[in-house]
């Protein structure tokens, strides 16, 4: 199970992973509306890697430390989660250890939201872009930016399996202030 | 086209035919007139009635199945011995000709490109084949005494894929079993009750339901050992019990064994003339009628008039698959899911193999959420046949309930390639599209559902919903009036016309149609609480209060009506009531969003100041 330790407001360390991928339903996976990019890529190993549902196929990255993945939405989106795969015991020196989240409109002014450092993780790795304050459930932005700032062992490239970002659902009923809670309301919501 | 200049060979079945060919490739108006020429040559042709049903422009019953039809049905079956052998054939033909379109339509369609041009083809070869089959079985002496038939025409054609599995094979890898098939089916229509016995033995084993067989074999024999004077009358009117036991299959089971022998025995010294004829033809006409003002109803949406007519006929009717699955889509047109789910479940008890209507039961299912039992009526419905379209359109609903919406759209696709005119797969393809927001694909996917079945209105509602997402809101509103044209009682669609209104700036007739949809459907609480929403739109916030706080007893447990409450009380400046009114809706388990919007409203109500810029 993923744990983090609260040693200081702003790090946290995750060790471990789950090897198996469980999100809450309320989540639904956001990263088909976006464009993805890395800021360099071995032959063979690039971008596409890391959206292709494979876990035996990884990107690896081919330049100067922090490598970066962008990810770029159409329009504003609220983001919750990152769950990443990553795995010590197969990639060793290759393995992510410090990552650093920022959000922003676009390149020029990203923020930094969260900052973990992995501990030898091996499997799927949960990030929540929560803040402390409920406010801050989601977070509300056009582009987020995983980089990767030293890796295991401090090796100079770093391997990632598969990238996936969960947002809340929309709400089914469009134009709708709320969402419908009740068995009352949902049964006459739609037509099916 | 004119009618009168064209003489149609085949008479009513071929009209029937080059109907639903007119149909199928969207010329609406000579489909329609071919339909009625249908009737006019043949008062019993059921099939052509239900099409003229489902295009909307069916007559009432009571003028197609009175006393014009009587007059030339028994004209048909009282005429003269002289043209008997004539007519006979004609008949046959027409009828075999009709049930193997029937059991080709409904199968081969989606094997054969241009089905139409086959089904021609075939059809005219099996008749060849049946009419010499026919021929040989003339002589075999083994009239039936005429009786009336308990059991609906209607269900005799459903039947064709009753009993699904099992039964299906044979018709296509052995067509010579057609010829007998329809060659029992033309005798249940009328004249020579000699094939029929004899087919009907032939047929038998293809019927899956033992005891109805072994019980017609048994009245068979009884009968055979009937001499009846009058062999060669034409005049045999429809179909006797036993006969219809048989060819039904599973669909009279116990009650309708009992009452062959009942029947058996009471007319085993029947004499059989005119009057019986005539009896026999107007009882048949009075079922029609009945059922036809039923479906008449059911597919114009008049789901309460057709409930209504349905209680009128006698248990025995009502208790059978067809009729059972009509009154569950009923009230699942009326949004009654619950009444809709007995229904379907005691259709489907008594009558497992059949599996037609099962597609809407696994829709009431859905809106219900049970998951479980709709994945057992998904599994069992795809042990029994696995090449129907409902089976697998029960099992992409379980796949849609749990929101595996991409699974779903593989299942629903399967649907489609198993059967492209059946409309409802296509509808269900849209809404998955829709839920994954591809709303391009799912566009598409509504609109071939359109073309299969131009008043098929959940895909209009579907179109509507997805120019509301896309906010285009005048297409959205102007597809929100055609499904209601087609079905002017749906409250949910009202509404949803009213939200579109209200969205394009029409908020006056946004709430009038949302009082029109409270009205329509009192149990609905949705219109009440969108016209709040509206209201709250306008700026009319008492009005607006007031509305909710009449609804909120109504739906105790609903969190966004607080939520919104809240919200409208923050507009009026009572900051005690929103908050009070906010708890609650916290408490009542919203949707992540909701909850933090709600908590950052009650933050900021801390700080009155900043509440213009927030809200």
């Amino acid at each position: 199970m993923a744990t983090e330790s609260s040693e200081s407001e702003e790090e946290g360390k995750i060790r471990g992973g789950n090897d198996k991928l469980i999100v809450d339903e309320d989540l639904r996976e956001m990263g088909k509306n976006a464009a993805w990019s890395v800021s360099s890529c071995k032959p063979g190993n690039g971008v596409s890697a890391l959206r292709d549902d494979n876990l035996e196929t990884y990107w690896q990255s081919d330049g100067l430390q922090p490598h970066l993945v962008n990810i770029q939405f159409q329009k504003k989106v609220k983001l919750q989660l990152v769950v990443m795969y990553i795995d010590f015991k197969l990639d060793e020196s290759y393995t992510p250890s410090k990552i650093s989240i920022r959000a922003g409109d676009g390149f020029h002014n990203l923020k930094e939201i969260k900052n973990i450092e992995l501990v030898k993780p091996t499997g799927w790795v949960h990030i929540s872009l929560s803040g402390a304050d409920p406010r801050e459930t989601f977070v509300n932005t056009f582009m987020l930016q995983i980089a990767v700032s030293s890796n295991h062992l401090n090796g100079r490239d770093s391997h990632i399996r598969q990238i996936k970002v969960y947002g809340p659902r929309p709400n089914p009923i469009p134009c709708q202030p709320f969402q419908f809670t009740s068995m009352e309301f949902i049964t006459y919501s739609t037509v099916r | 086209m004119m009618l009168e200049n064209m003489q149609v060979a085949g008479g009513a079945a071929g009209n029937y035919l080059l109907g639903l060919i007119y149909r199928y490739t969207g010329r609406r108006h000579s489909s329609v007139e071919h339909f009625r020429m249908v009737l006019l040559l043949d008062p019993l042709f059921w099939e052509a009635y239900e099409e003229l049903c489902m295009l909307g422009v069916a007559e009432e019953a009571s003028s197609v199945f009175g006393e014009v039809a009587l007059q030339r049905i028994q004209e048909t079956y009282l005429g003269q011995t002289s043209s008997f052998s004539q007519r006979t054939i004609v008949n046959e033909f027409s009828d075999s000709d009709k049930t193997l379109k029937d059991s080709k339509l409904r199968h081969n369609e989606h094997f054969l490109g241009n089905g139409q041009q086959s089904v021609t083809l075939d059809s005219s070869k099996q008749l060849e084949n049946s009419s010499q089959t026919n021929n040989s079985d003339w002589n075999t002496p083994s009239p039936v005494p005429p009786q009336v038939p308990d059991v609906a025409p209607p269900q005799l054609r459903k039947n064709l894929r009753a009993p699904a599995g099992e039964k299906m094979v044979p018709e296509r890898l052995y067509p010579e079993t057609r010829p007998r098939r329809s060659a029992r089916i033309a005798a249940r229509r009328k004249i020579n009750m000699s094939q029929s016995s004899g087919s009907d033995a032939d047929c038998l084993h293809a019927s899956s339901s033992e005891s109805n067989s072994a019980t017609s074999l048994s009245s068979m024999i009884e009968k055979c050992r009937i001499e009846s004077s009058k062999e060669g009358f034409c005049s045999r009117p429809v179909a006797t019990s036993n006969h219809t036991a048989t060819t039904s299959g599973q669909t009279i089971s116990g009650t309708g064994n009992s009452v062959d022998d009942e029947e058996n025995s009471r007319l085993t010294g029947f004499e059989s003339g005119p009057s019986s004829i005539i009896f026999g033809i107007s009882e048949v006409l009075n079922l029609l009628r009945l059922l036809g003002e039923c479906h008449r109803h059911l597919l114009m949406y008049n789901c309460e008039d057709a409930l209504f007519a349905y209680e009128k006929l006698s248990e025995k009717q009502y208790n059978t698959q067809w009729v059972l699955s009509q009154v569950g889509k009923a009230y699942f047109q009326l949004q009654d899911y619950f009444k809709a789910d007995s229904v379907f479940l005691l259709a489907h008890q008594m009558y497992p193999y059949a599996l037609e209507g099962m597609d809407i039961y696994s829709t009431v299912l859905y809106h219900l959420k049970e998951e479980m039992r709709l994945g057992y009526l998904a599994q069992e419905l795809l042990s029994i046949d696995r090449l129907a379209p409902e089976s697998w359109c029960a099992l992409g609903n379980c796949y849609s309930l749990q929101k595996d919406h991409e699974a779903a759209l593989k299942i629903f696709h399967r649907a489609i390639r198993l059967n492209q005119r059946f409309a409802y797969a296509h509808t269900l393809c849209g809404h998955e599209f829709a839920a994954l927001e591809e709303y391009g694909d799912a566009e598409r996917c509504y609109r071939k559902a359109l073309d299969v079945d131009e008043r098929h209105y959940n895909a209009w509602h579907g179109l509507g919903m997805i120019y509301l997402r896309q906010e285009k809101f005048e297409f959205a509103q102007h597809h929100f009036q055609r499904a209601l044209r087609i079905n002017p009682r749906s409250s949910v669609i009202m509404c949803y016309n009213g939200i579109a209104l209200h969205e394009s700036k029409r908020s006056d007739e946004a709430l009038e149609t949302l009082d029109q949809a409270s009205i329509s459907d009192s149990r609905n609480p949705l219109p009440i609480y969108y016209k709040a929403n509206v209201l709250v739109g306008l700026g009319k916030y008492e009005e607006a209060a007031k509305v909710l706080e009449e609804l909120k007893d109504c739906v105790p447990h609903e969190s966004s009506v607080h939520g919104l409450l809240g919200k409208i009380y923050v507009h009026m400046k009572l900051y005690d009531k929103a908050v009070f009114h906010f708890g609650i809706a916290l408490d009542l388990n919203p949707s992540a969003i909701d909850a933090v919007h709600i908590k950052a409203c009650m933050e900021r109500l801390i700080a009155p100041e900043e509440l213009e810029d927030y809200i």
